[in-house]
């Protein structure tokens, strides 16, 4: 095999050239990588939100709680069923909540936007996934007061702690906010379940019940209970096929950014191609040298392609890096109905992909010129300059 | 042709021919070429340009194939053999000696010289004895951290030539080795080459169009527009040969 030194010195000699398309490669791989941490993060949001042994139950023919509607005293009757789990005081993980959208102001002139307003009991709390208050302080109901998250504070005006939110003219104060594990529930604003319903004037009807089933039989067993009783007229779905539903969105993103760094590494490709083609063609002699000292064909071949493949991972290393300050940013973007936050997620993952990406633009990018160095003929080569 | 050594035979030419062909047109570079080396013969190539001795040379060096006609060298049939073989033949048979000396820019001259010492099944340690060797030879191995830019031109030919023996060859092959380089310098290498071919009994083939150089040969060859038209041997007697 021909030294890897051989390779790696010349890429230095070479430095203008290199730094050019390792800046170029580096810079489609931070986009590429961008894209599919944002797309990681809002599928993890969506996915982190659903429970295997949570059910949410809709009004029959709603596929959402925007669009459904139920009676309360129904949805009390719910927490009477059997199979459903019961917390540390033995009472039933079963809340009942009311979801009402409001379009309100970015921050920072962005427009409006749906918000989600989530009324709620203290149960509500139990059926989120690692739920704390981390600044401020809990709800008092009866005080028209609400929380939110940190990050849906800063997307939106009159979200902060001490500011007010308009509710049908009824104000209800931000006193906290909460984390979530960055799930779907940091994408929302809380307050008591019959403070809002006060505010939107609709103290009998709520829209969905959250319940947790004590195991995936009882679960399903309620699935079956709520779909055929004809007292209820509800539609019992699992919490994971509700947001699976809802990761549509996020498959979108994910497939217009693949597009994008398609068109995107195939022009990198050309970059790199384009450079290792210089590279052959500059180096003929010492190609045809190399061939008649009796380097294989197969030698060739590859010590061009690892000298393409080490300039691209170079420039995919530095993308993957130039990401890192962007892990755990808040970002939103549209939801069905309303604004969803979540955070962007670079884990090994996603730059596992951001390296494969640099690799292949390496293998794809060097192919060509390595066969053209492999193709050369030996005795044109030596009489090059 | 007469074999002018007593050796073990190196070199087969017989009846070589070679064709280029180029768009539509076919042009003759050499024809019915007939030539015999022993171990130790030391063969001058003459003649004006495209009278074919380089395309003579690269045929013995396994660098190309004859269009007819066989080409033997060190018991291998060039002619026969493979682009992958003919590879692995020249890495263990052939060193080259090139006018422009060929060195790799970004390697210093100890890696130059360990270069075809990679493609074989020698420990680094083994591979380190051999590029000393080879560069104590050529007196260079004072240079041996030394890049080619670091180097004047006398001394990259004799990384070169330490790059061509340092896999112990049969065959050295020399495309113009003093071509590129001042008088002292040429006769420097010549002088070397001449070494290696009495004391380390290396069969030289060298293309040349300097008689000085050609002088150090044991045989001079002189080809016309691809035909062997005359030969010298050391007792500098003429002979006709087509």
């Amino acid at each position: 095999m021909i030294p890897a030194k051989y390779n790696l010195r010349n890429l230095r000699v070479r430095w203008m050239t290199t730094l050019l398309t390792v800046v170029s490669t580096g810079l489609v791989v931070w986009a590429s990588v961008l894209c599919f941490g944002l797309t990681d993060g809002l599928q993890y949001a969506l996915k982190v939100t659903g429970h295997e042994l949570d059910l949410i139950v809709l009004r029959k023919g709603a596929t959402d709680e925007i669009s459904s509607g139920i009676e309360q005293k129904v949805a009390r009757e719910i927490a009477s069923l059997p199979g459903i789990a019961k917390d540390e005081q033995g009472q039933p993980q079963c809340s009942v909540e009311f979801v009402t959208i409001l379009t309100k102001p970015r921050r920072n002139n962005g427009g409006t936007v749906n918000l989600i307003v989530r009324g709620l009991e203290s149960v509500g709390r139990t059926l989120r996934p690692g739920f704390r208050i981390v600044e401020g302080r809990d709800i008092e109901p009866g005080k028209f007061e609400a929380m939110t998250s940190r990050s849906m504070a800063a997307r939106f005006e009159n979200l902060a702690i001490g500011e007010k939110m308009e509710v049908n003219r009824q104000y209800f104060e931000i006193v906290g906010y909460y984390e979530a594990a960055g799930s779907a529930a940091e994408s929302e604003v809380w307050t008591d379940l019959r403070d809002l319903t006060i505010a939107r004037k609709t103290p009998a009807a709520v829209s969905a019940v959250c319940l947790r089933a004590e195991s995936p039989e009882q679960r399903d067993a309620l699935v079956a209970l709520l779909a055929d009783d004809k007292r209820f007229k509800l539609n019992a779905i699992r919490e994971t096929k509700y947001f699976e539903d809802q990761m549509n969105q996020a498959n979108a993103i994910q497939y217009i950014g693949y597009i994008i760094a398609g068109f995107l590494i195939f022009g990198a490709m050309f970059a790199a191609a384009n450079t290792m083609y210089a590279a052959v063609a500059s180096r003929a002699r010492e190609i045809g040298t190399l061939r008649a000292l009796g380097f294989p064909q197969g030698s060739i071949l590859l010590s061009f392609l690892f000298e393409s493949v080490v300039l691209c991972s170079l420039g995919g290393l530095i993308g993957c890096l130039a990401t890192l300050p962007f892990n755990g940013l808040s970002t939103g973007t549209a939801n069905q109905f309303s604004e969803i936050t979540f955070s962007f997620r670079f884990g090994p993952r996603v730059l596992a992909q951001g390296v494969m990406l640099a690799l292949v633009m390496g293998v794809l990018g060097g192919l060509l010129p390595a066969i053209r160095a492999v193709r050369l003929n030996i005795i044109t080569a030596l009489r090059e300059r | 042709m007469s074999n002018s050594n007593a050796g073990e035979t190196v070199v087969v030419v017989r009846d070589v021919c070679k064709e280029f062909h180029r768009e539509k047109l076919t042009i003759p570079v050499l024809s019915g070429i007939n030539l015999q080396l022993s171990e130790g013969d030391y063969l001058a190539l003459m003649g004006p340009s495209g009278s074919g001795k380089t395309t003579l040379l690269n045929l013995i060096a396994g660098l190309d194939r004859p269009t007819s006609g066989d080409v033997v060298v060190c018991g291998q049939n060039l002619g026969q053999s493979s682009e992958g073989e003919l590879a692995k033949w020249r890495s263990r048979h052939v060193g080259f000696i090139f006018q422009m000396y060929n060195l790799i820019p970004v390697l210093t001259a100890y890696e130059n010289v360990e270069l075809p010492l990679t493609l074989t099944s020698l420990s680094r340690r083994q591979r380190d004895d051999h590029v000393k060797a080879a560069l104590e030879v050529v007196g260079l191995q004072d240079r041996m951290d030394h890049y080619p830019r670091q180097l004047s031109g006398g001394q990259e030919q004799r990384v070169a030539i330490a790059r061509a023996i340092v896999t112990d060859p049969t065959l050295l092959v020399a495309d113009e080795p003093t071509g590129d380089l001042d008088a002292r310098s040429a006769t420097e290498i010549l002088e070397l080459m001449h070494r290696l071919n009495t004391e380390f009994r290396k069969t030289i083939v060298m293309v040349t169009h300097d008689p000085n150089a050609a002088d150090r040969a044991r045989r001079i060859l002189h080809l016309e527009k691809g035909l062997l038209v005359s030969e010298v041997v050391e007792s500098r007697t003429k002979k006709a040969v087509q």
